[in-house]
């Protein structure tokens, strides 16, 4: 499904302050997996997601997706097969535009620019559905412009943005962490929810180690730009505990994160 | 009486301006300061082809393009080459200062000798230029509106709020700037080619000022209507030009120069643009 091949990295590039994140990473992932990304400080996990979205180029290797080599894609055409939601909440929607009218431009997605209505009852009354389906009664403020939202509630329209088009690869990005722990909680409930109702290809970067083990079927662990555990079928009877016993094996040092969540 | 029909005149004539200044800074978000060059540029192909004996109607449509391709460089210039958005702006505006000229032949055409547009509406004896006027701007209010409401006109309003979601949503950014630009300065354009005729000649200069002038008009439309709908804000738009002309007439009859009201113009807008930032700092001091 999406395939990572050689891919290097690099920032300031033959300056003093280069900074190699990525030398030769190798990195699959099979069509219905969703895999949790954790990893300690600087390990590179939001860099990964941002060349696979496109954000920046590569410097060498490639990237495919279903097969598709994208490497060469801009963001906004590799943004076909991805749906991606932000940690920042403020990311993934238009905040003077209405709920309905956020919701239109994702659902037009990679129908292109033409001059057909944003918005009609029937693109309407499956707005609606989809919006009584978070269970948050956004259902009855469609009018309202999302910038009057809460953190929650914009990133629960953004996940719902994102996933609109059935992506054939969805991008997680710390998603919950600017938020408070109970719609945290709520919004991993949805997210897991739409995830396995439309079966996608999910990559979630989380700094919530319960989290990451509690939510799907593979887990992958980084460290300095490389990935160094990466478990899937033992991964349900991991506990954080041996999770962290085994970082600590392979790697001879400890786990440093200071953003992680243990509890 | 007259006071008012010339005040509503200006205001709606030069409320097409306004219309596309709110284009550039409020929906695409871009400070685009090419309107002085194409606004001017309107001018100069209409006397052009008018004083050549150039249909009016005519006329005022390849206006309208060449102010679209005036956008379309700026559009170029900042999506493409990468140059900030102010630069590319000034470098279109001050390029298209030497075209103007090129485009007359000398400085000022005077046209008042040739068919205009306004004379297609003389049945109307005093109300002609209101009628034409007023006919026009509720095209183009309907038109802006409803382009407003499309799945493009819902990206272009998108990019002006958050340019990394639109990109996350398939669409490619330098478009729909590029597209909000040249619609931006096809507008201003045509504001160009109506004043020339209404006023009855081109100038290279007549330009200077109009972006101020505009970006007052948008934002005396936006403290007048604060919560709204597209239509709304649209409408504002030019209820602001007419405010804005108001009070330049009447600014004019209590005994100011008119070189003065470039002046005042500007004033009127740092204090409009400061006022949430005042109030903050009254609010904070009590």
């Amino acid at each position: 499904m999406l395939k990572l091949k050689n891919v290097s990295k690099s920032f300031y590039k033959n300056t003093p302050n280069e900074n190699q994140v990525f030398k030769d990473l190798n990195f699959e992932v099979e069509d219905g997996d969703f895999v949790t990304i954790v990893g300690s400080n600087g390990a590179g996990k939001s860099t990964l997601l941002n060349l696979i979205a496109g954000v920046y180029p590569v410097d060498s290797g490639s990237i495919m997706i279903d097969d598709v080599d994208v490497t060469s894609y801009p963001e906004f055409k590799r943004s076909k097969f991805i749906g991606r939601v932000f940690q920042n909440p403020l990311l993934g929607t238009a905040p003077s535009m209405t709920i309905d009218e956020n919701l239109s431009i994702a659902y037009s997605k990679g129908a292109g620019l033409s001059l057909k209505m944003g918005l009609n009852k029937k693109n309407r009354d499956l707005f609606k559905e989809k919006l009584a389906e978070l269970g948050l009664g956004l259902e009855n403020r469609m009018k309202t412009k999302v910038g009057l939202l809460s953190g929650g509630q914009r990133q629960a329209l953004t996940l719902l943005m994102a996933t609109f088009a059935k992506p054939n690869l969805l991008l997680l990005d710390e998603h919950t962490a600017a938020l408070d722990p109970r719609t945290a909680n709520i919004i991993n409930e949805i997210t897991n929810k739409i995830i396995s109702e439309n079966n996608l290809t999910t990559l979630m970067v989380t700094h919530n180690l319960e989290h990451a083990l509690e939510y799907g079927n593979r887990i992958i662990m980084m460290h300095q730009g490389r990935i160094v555990l990466d478990l899937k079928d033992e991964k349900k009877n991991l506990t954080v505990q041996k999770l962290l016993k085994m970082f600590n094996e392979v790697n001879g040092s400890d786990f440093v994160d200071d953003r992680v969540m243990l509890a | 009486m007259s006071f008012a029909i010339s005040t509503l005149e200006q205001g709606l004539v030069y409320g097409i301006m306004a219309l596309g200044v709110y284009i550039s800074f409020k929906i695409i978000n871009f400070a685009d300061l090419t309107v002085e060059g194409s606004f001017t540029l309107g001018a100069a192909v209409t006397a052009k082809l008018i004083t050549s004996g150039v249909n009016p109607i005519f006329s005022i449509i390849v206006s309208f393009l060449a102010g679209g391709l005036a956008g379309l460089v700026t559009g170029f210039l900042n999506t493409k080459l990468k140059i900030t958005e102010l630069l590319a702006g000034i470098l279109t505006m001050t390029a298209l200062y030497s075209i103007n000229l090129r485009i007359m032949g000398k400085s000022n055409i005077p046209m008042l000798n040739n068919k205009s547009i306004l004379d297609y509406f003389s049945f109307a004896g005093n109300y002609r230029n209101i009628l034409f006027f007023g006919l026009i701007m509720i095209f183009l209010v309907l038109l802006t509106n409803y382009f407003l409401q499309t799945r493009t006109g819902f990206a272009l309003r998108a990019t002006g709020n958050n340019q990394q979601m639109v990109r996350s949503m398939g669409i490619n950014t330098n478009t729909t700037i590029t597209l909000g630009l040249i619609i931006s300065n096809a507008y201003i354009a045509l504001a160009g080619s109506l004043v020339s005729q209404y006023q009855g000649f081109a100038d290279a200069g007549m330009g200077i000022g109009t972006l101020v002038a505009g970006l007052a008009s948008v934002i005396i439309g936006e403290v007048l209507f604060r919560e709204r709908n597209i239509l709304w804000a649209v409408i504002s738009a030019v209820v602001g030009s007419i405010v804005y002309r108001g009070a330049i007439a009447v600014a004019l009859t209590i005994g100011f120069n008119p070189t003065d009201l470039k002046l005042l113009t500007a004033i009127l807008v740092v204090i409009a643009l400061s006022l949430p930032g005042l109030k903050k700092i009254v609010i904070s001091s009590n």
